[in-house]
């Protein structure tokens, strides 16, 4: 029964050869969409899965509330790790661990020298009780305890010890930093899973000092937060996170920050489970300091989302179709049923066909899978593959998807057909009332509204993009470029000359020293104090150094005051909108006040034109221009003059100037346009993924009429005769065939509209600077859908409209 | 006794009026006949054929077949009655398009669960007895009109039914292949089937044993 079903279904779909290859593309599409979706999904959802008792794992960040701000970070002051190492009821076990960096490692033995090691930490036993590690090597109870003690990753003892096998390393001493030995006590296993641990090297926590990090048994230093400062911890069985949270609201609240300047400053710590941090947490944080990727959960969610709508678009193509081809079927159900067939096995049979096509369709779009992901590959995190879907979970979800899919198209089609009654249809009495042609209707218009709102945010998002790359951010972006130099490497002399090399490179019209751009995504910020009216103000501001020639590098204008008399005096420049935040509308007038920082009076000299110095997602703040402060300036910047063929010749040289005095270190040379374009990343891979799915979604949408217009207008062939006959010419015909169709796609663009609308302006309400959402976009995207539709019906209505009505009219 | 109507009503409602298909049919149908049924188009041949078949319904009367009475039976029931008892016979052969002979024989022993080995068996010999061994495996499209209706034929047996019902039989045949369709009838009815035939063609009706007019979905 189930082999003859399968084979009566084969034979059935060669036979419509069009239908099937709509069928199984449409299907396919959806499919490998959602494979590709499910993959990327599963990969962020796969981080750190692998910890025994991971659901009880758990790390402390903190977050700071400063007026209406609110900042987090993922560390915490240096003192909380004593308390949690003197325990804390309901805490089990707390491992905290820090950042750390090396600057050189000698393997003396085998005269070795290693430098710039990142992925290094200082941590102690509690982290490998904690954190699942294969140990290669060594004794786990005591590896960290003491000082100048280090257990390594795999890689890394491979690295340090080339030839030599993992036994052999214990015991062997590295030179760290030139001047610490340290033993090697452990080698474990590199996480073969993916982990966002992404750490190599662990040093005994008690050598903080020696690697200039404060130890946390004597700090008290409540006040300071970095973010290389991790601490987890593991809750007991049974114990409750909200007694550890009010343990740490009382620990925040009694080392409160007690400056006068922090009056209105909280700060507090907050408790994140081990499985949120790949997801950044509230505030979309990385992980850790050394991660290069954090799961968007609205990325994540925008993206299934996508997958589910062109799988559903699939399959509504499917039942479209099927439904449609209804007629054509009915005779051979008429047929079976006189013959004995109970409408059970009808539909058992229907569901055969379904699932042939289905299984099509799935291999199909495992094929296709591989090219659709690579599309992506620009902005999806490295180390994503399809290598999932050939493990037994992904093998049992693309069956799960194939059973929804299966489900999901199948069923009306196969309960719609084994309803007919044979009499019926042996009668030929069963075309009147055609129920199916609202159903099909509505999918119709549902593929299309979809399609729709897909063209729409497309356009409108592309638009914002253009917009914010467009939009002048009241300072030179073009041909404008900086160096960052090592900030390791303090020699003043080196830097003197990097940057009067640079100066004396012909056709550079301006060279300046600074540090960071002025729009970058690092600011630093602070507080000034500010007395009015005998009144304290407290003013956050951000703060920018650079010399003199600085903003005249930039084309930032003064518009009032005058530039600091040089590079390291406590002067300040500071933004217009600075001067509007403490309270002067002209600008004129904020010269030659004076703002406080800490106890350091400083005067501000001059007043400069707003410009962005951040993406256009933000509002200008307030913001000051300094000098250096003790150690100098860590960045050239300098603008690459007027003639552009001259451009690439100079980034050249000033690269030649950098490998010459800085032969070790790889130095970038960063153009400020490219880093303006950087903000914006995100806004071009929504982009791009909106342009990928719209394109499909119309493809699936085109297919579906496709079918229906052809279904459509051979059931219609004996009336166009009957027209033709009674005199009508082609273009009334064809008038007559697609209006049906055009007034579903004006329905869709009529549903769609408002959709999209809300759709975009949630995401736009994100950017401090919106592009209009013009009614043209609107417009445009609407005609340009009808115009495909029509392109779509036409092709085939025109071949429809030309049947001679002699064919047509014949009575077999 | 095969099968028995008693005063059997079928009708449709259109514009408020009653317009009778069949109006008061009394019929009582031995084992081993063949009767023919006549009448001018729309007298309600075709109508009380199906009412027979079980494939519709009717608004009033009794009808019992094989001591079962129908009337009262659920769809279920009744479908597995015709399943067993009834095969069919179209004008229009009604052949499944996309199975070859072999299967379209198959296919109502496939829905009696009759077991792989057994139907196998089962179609050999129908191949065997209506000679059509040679086009077991071509499709309906690839045979005569003539040839189509003999598998027709063959398919409405194969699953020994008591009762043929045949809808003209003959009436997209020549007048040859419609001969030897009518003569293979007779045959059968020789061999105990019983068969009630709906024709247009007085000659076709000389083949019954018993010839029943309709008009207006009256007999007369």
């Amino acid at each position: 029964m189930f082999f003859n079903n399968l084979k009566v279904a084969w034979r059935s779909i060669l036979k419509n050869k069009l239908f099937s290859f709509i069928n199984v593309i449409g299907l396919s599409i959806g499919l490998c969409s959602s494979i590709v979706i499910g993959a990327i999904v599963y990969f962020d959802f796969s981080f750190d899965t692998f910890h025994k008792d991971g659901d009880r794992i758990y790390r402390v960040t903190t977050l700071f509330e400063s007026g209406e701000n609110e900042f987090s970070n993922r560390g915490v002051s240096v003192p909380l790790m004593k308390e949690f190492k003197n325990g804390i009821s309901g805490v089990e076990v707390s491992a905290p661990f820090m950042s750390t960096y090396f600057s050189t490692i000698e393997n003396k033995a085998q005269d070795l020298v290693f430098r710039n090691e990142n992925n290094g930490i200082l941590a102690d036993g509690a982290y490998f009780e904690i954190f699942d590690y294969n140990w290669l090597a060594g004794d786990n109870q005591t590896a960290l305890s003491e000082p100048a003690q280090v257990v390594l990753t795999k890689i890394k003892a491979e690295k340090y010890f080339p030839h030599k096998n993992v036994n052999e390393v214990i015991g062997q001493t590295l030179v760290y930093n030139d001047s610490v030995n340290v033993k090697v006590m452990g080698v474990v296993d590199d996480l073969k899973q993916n982990s966002d641990l992404r750490f190599t090297e662990f040093m005994s926590l008690s050598s903080a000092k020696m690697f200039g990090e404060s130890d946390f048994t004597t700090s008290d230093a409540w006040n300071g937060t970095s973010s290389g400062d991790q601490l987890f911890f593991k809750i007991s069985e049974g114990a409750s996170v909200p007694n550890i949270q009010s343990r740490l609201d009382e620990l925040a609240k009694e080392h409160k920050n007690r400056e006068p300047w922090a009056v209105n400053d909280e700060r507090w710590f907050r408790i994140q489970p081990f499985s949120e941090i790949h997801f950044g947490g509230k505030h979309g944080d990385y992980p850790f300091n050394n991660s290069n990727h954090v799961a968007n959960m609205k990325v994540l969610k925008s993206l299934a989302f996508i997958a589910l709508f062109l799988l559903l678009l699939g399959c509504a193509n499917f039942i479209n179709l099927n439904s449609a081809q209804a007629l054509t079927r009915a005779k051979e159900i008429g047929i079976r049923k006189t013959l004995g067939s109970s409408k059970k096995q009808v539909v058992r049979q229907f569901f055969g066909e379904t699932f042939i096509l289905t299984l099509l369709a799935t291999v199909l779009s495992l094929v296709m899978a591989p090219f659709l992901l690579r599309q992506f590959k620009d902005f999806l995190p490295s180390g994503i593959d399809l290598s999932v879907l050939y493990s037994a979970e992904g093998i049992f979800g693309i069956l799960l998807l194939m059973l929804l899919v299966c489900l999901l198209s199948g069923f009306y089609p196969a309960f719609v057909l084994s309803k007919f009654k044979p009499v019926s249809v042996l009668k030929g009495q069963f075309s009147k009332g055609d129920k199916g042609v609202r159903l099909r209707k509505t999918l119709t218009v549902f593929q299309f509204v979809v399609a729709q709102v897909f063209v729409i945010a497309t356009f409108l998002v592309a638009k914002q993009l253009h917009f914010l790359m467009q939009k002048d951010m009241g300072m030179k972006t073009e041909a404008v470029a900086y160096v960052n130099l090592p900030w390791n490497d303090r020699s003043q002399i080196k830097k003197e000359r990097v940057f009067n090399q640079i100066k004396n490179i012909k056709g550079l019209s301006q060279v300046s020293w600074g540090d960071n751009p002025p729009a970058s995504n690092n600011m630093s910020s602070t507080i000034l104090s500010y007395y009015k009216d005998g009144n304290e103000t407290h003013q956050e501001a951000q703060i920018l150094t650079g010399d003199i020639s600085y903003l005249k590098t930039y084309g930032i204008p003064l518009i009032a005051g005058r530039e600091r008399l040089n590079d390291s005096i406590d002067e300040y420049v500071v933004n217009e909108t600075f001067a509007r935040a403490i309270g002067f509308q002209n600008p004129e007038e904020v010269v030659g006040t004076s703002v406080k920082l800490d106890t350091v009076k400083i005067a501000i000299v001059g007043v400069m034109k707003d410009f962005n110095q951040r993406s256009l997602r933000s509002e200008i703040r307030p913001l000051a221009v300094r000098g250096h402060y003790s150690r100098g300036f860590d960045g050239i910047h300098f603008d690459l003059g007027n003639n552009p063929e001259r451009w690439t010749q100079i980034v050249d040289e000033v690269e030649e100037v950098l490998v010459s005095v800085y032969p070790d270190e790889e130095l970038e040379v960063r153009f400020m346009d490219e880093t303006v374009k950087g903000f914006y990343r995100q806004e071009k891979s929504a982009v791009q993924l909106l342009k990928w799915a719209t394109g499909l979604a119309i493809l699936i949408s085109c297919l579906g009429l496709m079918g229906l217009v052809v279904y459509t207008t051979e059931r219609r062939v004996k009336e166009i005769g009957v027209r033709k006959v009674l005199g009508a010419n082609l273009a009334q015909l064809n008038i007559l065939l697609c209006k049906e169709f055009l007034i579903l796609v004006g329905v869709a663009f009529a549903i769609a509209v408002p959709i999209s609308w809300y759709l975009v302006q949630e995401w736009i309400e994100s950017f401090a600077y919106k592009t209009e959402l013009s009614w043209w976009v609107f417009l445009t995207s609407g005609i340009g859908m009808a115009v495909v539709a029509l392109l779509v019906t036409g092709a085939r209505t025109y071949k429809t409209a030309n049947i001679n009505p002699i064919e047509s009219l014949r009575n077999e | 006794m095969l099968l028995q109507l008693n005063n059997i009503f079928k009708w449709v409602t259109t514009g408020g009026q009653r317009i009778f298909l069949l109006k008061d049919i009394n019929l009582e149908v031995e084992e081993g006949e063949f009767i023919s049924i006549m009448g001018p188009s729309g007298s309600g041949k075709s109508t009380l054929l199906n009412v027979i078949g079980m494939l519709d319904t009717f608004d009033e009367g009794e009808y019992n077949f094989m001591d079962e009475s129908v009337h009262s039976l659920k769809e279920k029931h009744r479908s597995n009655l015709y399943k067993q008892y009834i095969g069919f016979v179209f004008q229009s052969y009604h052949l499944l398009d996309e199975l070859t002979v072999k299967e379209n024989l198959e296919m109502p022993l496939i829905y009696k669960k009759i077991k792989g080995s057994e139907r196998k068996a089962m179609v050999a010999d129908m191949l065997d007895r209506f000679n059509i061994v040679g086009k077991k495996d071509l499709f309906p499209a690839q045979l005569s009109g003539g040839q189509q209706q003999l598998v027709g034929v063959a398919r409405a047996l194969i699953s020994n039914p008591k009762l043929i019902l045949a809808d003209e039989p003959t009436g997209n045949l020549n007048s040859k292949q419609g001969e030897e369709i009518m003569e293979l009838f007779k045959q059968l009815n020789r061999e105990g089937v019983t068969i009630i035939q709906v024709t247009h063609s007085e000659k076709n009706a000389e083949y019954g044993s018993r010839i029943i007019n309709l008009l207006d979905g009256r007999m007369v």
